[in-house]
């Protein structure tokens, strides 16, 4: 079984939002809409002892997903492969999905009226193609691939280092994971 | 800031109008079914079929694909399906159950059908008082409305709202018996709305008070609001003091229509109080990013579409 996921390596990461960008631009998105904000925390302390972690985000591709139980059409929809992603057809735009998700990783397209979400770039790994973000990212700070191949670089990073997943009081094992560099984690 | 406001005023009015018409339903069903006098909340079932249909008209207006609202209709176990099932059943098991009362109706005389549906009325009432606070409440991303006091309070409102609309529409056509009977009547629907508005006093002032305390910062950040913040006029002035507060004395005090036209008021202003309270706990460092981000009427967004 292939179980798509990411890692977010911050001790990378440099802020640069190029993931962003690239997602913006390879999916076409309308203007108001980011899937993968960069965000940062810090920094913290006082010169010359400071230290200051960005958090590239995006879709968690919950492993349970209240998005997909909220949906009530069907077209909100969890693959074999972990993607989470939205049947547009299927779509109503009710909106109960985006109140589900407490990643904000769901927004409402105002041109189609229907939910978006990042889908992991979907048709790119069925091309053999990484998604966009990973793509791009010059620092390699994302890290993706199929945590069930022990020989990935994901799986290999996966079980070496410790990880953290953002908001685990949700309940929603998300298939995104960070390794902290801030105060010695990870 | 760009806040993030996914659900607005149809969602409200939709809330409103489910817990009064699931409310007022339940008050014709248990008349007709315990009292013997159904007879006097006729009209009743038939304005809580009409405003259950205008509430489920503002839940498709809202969608953002309304034509494909029937999808709804879907074999999914979203609580979202489930409503809309009982919604659409109710439009049609409301308005069935009046016509079973105006002197002309070919079937008034089928007394054990119309208990039946009663029955039914009763059930798919009480599933459409409470569904939506458990919908709302299920929602473990929102921290304000993650919470079993949210569905207890929505159906102690929506009962409540429910007797004081009935109490305005009490005796109407197609009743056609003595006014002693709606009087006594009127005396009973005042007893049981006393009863409930302080129910949701200690209920609401439960629930708030309590998530003031909750330690995710983001149901205490929209308890705040409620309780010392943006919405302190709202809550205070409009739900607690005259949608509560002020029909409590009025009854006391015997005053005809206006202490359910207050009641009715106060439910109003609360959905919307509990619909805009849709807090989220923030992602490490998103506060800072969503500040930063364009509102959408800076200069540079609007040089494409200026002359």
């Amino acid at each position: 079984m292939t179980r798509y996921a990411m890692i977010m390596d911050t001790r990378r990461c440099i802020g640069c939002e190029s993931c962003t960008v690239a997602c913006r631009i390879g999916n076409k998105l309308p203007i108001d809409m980011i899937y993968n904000p960069v965000t940062t925390v810090g920094p913290v302390g006082i010169y010359p002892h400071v230290h200051m972690i960005h958090y590239p985000l995006l879709c968690m591709h919950c492993e349970n997903p209240p998005c997909v139980s909220a949906c009530p059409t069907g077209a909100s929809q969890q693959a074999q492969n972990g993607i989470v992603w939205v049947e547009e057809a299927k779509c109503i735009g009710c909106k109960a999905c985006i109140q589900a998700c407490p990643y904000h990783a769901r927004h409402h397209n105002h041109e189609t009226g229907t939910v978006y979400k990042c889908d992991f770039c979907k048709g790119r790994l069925e091309l053999g193609l990484e998604p966009h973000c990973v793509k791009t990212c010059h620092q390699r700070a994302r890290i993706f691939g199929d945590l069930d191949d022990p020989e990935s670089e994901i799986a290999r990073l996966y079980n070496s280092v410790a990880t953290v997943q953002l908001l685990p009081e949700c309940d929603t094992e998300p298939s995104v994971y960070y390794i902290l560099s801030a105060g010695g984690q990870g | 800031m760009k806040t993030e406001r996914n659900w607005g005023w149809p969602i409200a009015g939709y809330l409103f109008l489910g817990g009064l018409g699931g409310g007022a339903i339940i008050v014709s069903s248990v008349a007709d079914l315990f009292l013997g006098r159904g007879d006097v909340f006729a009209l009743g079932s038939f304005i809580t079929a009409a405003l259950i249909a205008v509430g489920s008209g503002l839940l498709v207006f809202e969608l953002g694909r309304p034509l494909r609202f029937w999808r709804v209709f879907s074999r999914q176990k979203a609580i979202m399906t489930v409503g809309a099932w009982m919604l659409s059943l109710l439009i049609v098991t409301g308005f069935l159950y009046f016509t079973f009362w105006p002197d002309f109706s070919p079937w008034r005389p089928a007394v054990g059908l119309r208990k039946a549906l009663a029955v039914l009325n009763l059930v798919l009432g009480l599933g459409v008082c409470t569904y939506t606070g458990i919908l709302l409440g299920s929602l473990n991303a929102r921290r304000f409305w993650n919470t079993p006091a949210l569905p207890v309070l929505f159906l102690v409102s929506g009962l409540s709202t429910g007797v004081a609309l009935q109490s305005l529409l009490a005796g109407a056509w197609p009743y056609a018996g003595g006014q002693e009977a709606v009087e006594a009547l009127h005396d009973t629907l005042r007893a049981v709305d006393l009863a409930l508005i302080v129910m949701e006093l200690v209920v609401i002032m439960v629930y708030v008070l309590m998530m003031r305390t909750t330690a995710g910062s983001a149901a205490a950040r929209a308890a705040a609001r409620w309780l010392n913040g943006a919405y302190v006029k709202w809550f205070w002035g409009g739900v607690i003091a005259a949608g509560l507060l002020l029909p409590l004395v009025l009854y006391a005090l015997g005053v005809p229509v206006l202490p359910a036209l207050c009641v009715l008021a106060g439910g109003l202003i609360l959905r919307f109080l509990v619909v805009y309270s849709d807090d989220r706990t923030f992602l490490p460092g998103e506060e800072k990013y969503l500040a930063r981000l364009p509102r959408g009427d800076e200069a540079f967004l609007r040089a494409g579409t200026q002359q």
